[in-house]
């Protein structure tokens, strides 16, 4: 009963987060298609390799939303944590660019970059990645528990 | 007797229903993963995520030890030092070691120890590292087979296989091992096809580094251009190149945790390669070069290609310096051509052609090695053969891009 919940609650915060990212993917594409970029906030759309990240954030909410059908089999449940390890690649790499970018001093500063912008570095905007990298977090750590329940329910 | 392919996987069948007995197993959640990589519908996307990982890896590393600090150290500071120093400028010494006395950057000194070294050591080598590290990690984790698995079905329609994204990517690297990796393929004839689409269409991390840093919003289109050229030839020489490309089967292990003793001594390896081959040749190509020009063989060839160059292709005469130079380092060439004057698309067409152009002379002597290691009849015909289709690809898509940019009105 417990773990029928869990699914449930699973299945329902699967479909939002692979809503959420699959309309990103598809906002990135359409701005990189129309040559547009996007700042809204603490949010941006824009740089290198717009119309690649779109693309991997629309396979990556696929990936969610068909992970929902019959989510006890564990090739659906691998789809839901390969999705979150896209998200992982591109959130990685961007915050790998951040720190890389924060160290030298620039073209007119010194050997290395100032506290103030070093810190500006990592200030907002964020691409959307960035901000589904927790939420994708949350979906390893159900799946993890998930899977070490149903292992105890079987050795009982 | 001889059995056909099905017979044999008939034969394979039985003796496996006789001889293994299975147990009960249930999936591990590893297990699944391991699936749905190599499954095309949830394989490709993943393999897009990873590609992408590769490039934003590639251009975060490299950018920060070269435009961070190599740029830094090489314009600001060794070049103004040694152009401060040096003895006899104007006379042949300086020229070739130290270049262009007026020179404001390591790009256009175009001296040894200035241009070389930088291109080298500031440019290339952390492109490399970038790279071979990124290869390293997808080789131990067992994602590159996978990728091999995916790849399969596509490089069935040029008459390779899917193993054949080994050489391919070791290419990415340097061309050198990558025509030694061909050696996995089974028949002549795809290792001939293989060892010359890579010379041809595959440009190396050195090649990829200085790319990123001269045309570094245009790399992408590039790249494209390479790999439809890549397809396209491949298809003709699967069509016109007699011989079997036969099926394989693929031994696919489990997914694993890297370790870092591994991956420090693969880096290391193939990182020393890079210092003790690469660099000399680069140091080479500048002194080459250089005398070429101090004796004005260069200036004299560019006034006889000069028709064909700017006809043919639409880029100017002044290129006929770096594609001379490519046959000994091709990122040097590439490094020369920021310092001719010319357009965008210009620019564009010589990256192309320096890419098409002659293997580099490390990857032809190993053309002309496995040429003969390979068993073909003799190691002459093996290179011949490569260096016409070069010939004709090179014109071919050379002036293709010509074309393509004469249609939207930019050439």
């Amino acid at each position: 009963m417990r773990n029928k919940i869990a699914y449930d609650i699973g299945r329902v915060y699967l479909a939002i987060l692979g809503i959420v990212a699959f309309s990103f993917g598809a906002a990135e594409i359409m701005l990189s298609i129309t040559g547009k970029e996007l700042e809204w906030g603490i949010l941006e759309m824009s740089g290198d390799f717009l119309a690649w990240r779109g693309l991997i954030l629309l396979f990556t909410g696929l990936f969610y939303m068909v992970s929902i059908k019959n989510f006890t089999d564990i090739h659906q449940q691998a789809k839901a944590v390969m999705a979150s390890v896209m998200i992982w690649i591109i959130a990685g790499m961007q915050i790998f660019g951040m720190i890389m970018g924060s160290i030298p001093g620039g073209e007119e500063g010194g050997w290395f970059s100032s506290g103030e912008n070093f810190l500006a570095a990592y200030s907002a905007p964020y691409i959307p990645s960035l901000f589904l990298l927790p939420f994708s977090l949350v979906v390893i750590y159900y799946i993890y528990r998930l899977r070490r329940s149903e292992e105890r329910e079987r050795e009982a | 007797m001889e059995l056909t392919v099905d017979e044999r996987w008939d034969l394979i069948d039985k003796i496996s229903k006789q001889t293994i007995t299975f147990g009960r197993y249930s999936h591990t959640l590893k297990d699944a993963i391991a699936e749905i990589t190599v499954k095309p519908l949830t394989g490709i996307p993943i393999a897009i995520a990873v590609m992408y990982g590769f490039w934003s890896f590639f251009g975060a590393f490299a950018g920060f030890f070269t435009d961070g600090f190599f740029v830094k150290i090489f314009d600001e500071h060794w070049l103004p030092w040694l152009q401060k120093v040096f003895p006899g400028e104007g006379g042949f010494l300086y020229y070739i070691l130290v270049g262009d006395p007026t020179a404001d950057n390591c790009f256009e000194a175009f001296g040894m120890l200035t241009s070389g070294l930088f291109v080298a050591i500031g440019v290339v080598l952390p492109a490399i590292i970038a790279f071979y590290l990124f290869l390293i990690i997808m080789e131990d984790s067992g994602y590159l087979p996978r990728l091999a698995v995916l790849i399969d079905t596509i490089l069935h329609k040029i008459g390779l296989h899917g193993f054949a994204i080994v050489p391919i990517v070791l290419s990415l690297g340097c061309n050198v091992p990558a025509v030694t990796a061909t050696r996995t393929l089974e028949t002549k004839k795809q290792r001939f096809m293989m060892a010359t689409l890579l010379a041809i269409f595959i440009p190396c991390g050195a090649q990829l580094g200085m790319m990123i840093e001269i045309i570094p919003g245009y790399v992408g289109f590039v790249m494209l251009y390479l790999l439809i050229g890549f397809f396209v030839t491949g298809f003709v020489l699967n069509k016109i190149i007699p011989g079997r490309s036969p099926e394989i089967l693929m031994d696919v292990p489990p997914y694993r945790m890297p370790t870092v003793r591994n991956i420090g001594r693969k880096m290391w390896m193939r990182v020393k390669g890079f210092l003790f081959v690469a660099i000399p040749f680069v140091m080479l190509g500048v002194l080459l070069v250089n005398v070429l020009y101090w004796w004005g063989v260069i200036d004299w060839l560019a006034d006889i290609l000069e028709p064909v160059l700017s006809a043919w292709f639409g880029v100017p005469k002044e290129t006929v310096g770096p594609l001379l130079a490519a046959f000994l380092r091709k990122d040097l060439a590439i490094a020369q051509l920021s310092a001719i004057e010319m357009t965008t698309y210009q620019l564009i067409t010589s990256v192309v052609l320096i890419n098409l152009y002659f293997p580099c002379v490390a990857t032809f002597a190993m053309i002309l090695k496995e040429g003969k290691e390979g068993g073909c009849k003799s190691a002459p015909i093996f290179l011949l053969g490569s260096l016409a289709t070069l010939v004709a690809t090179v014109f071919l898509f050379g002036g293709l891009l010509h074309l393509i940019w004469i249609i939207l009105g930019v050439a």
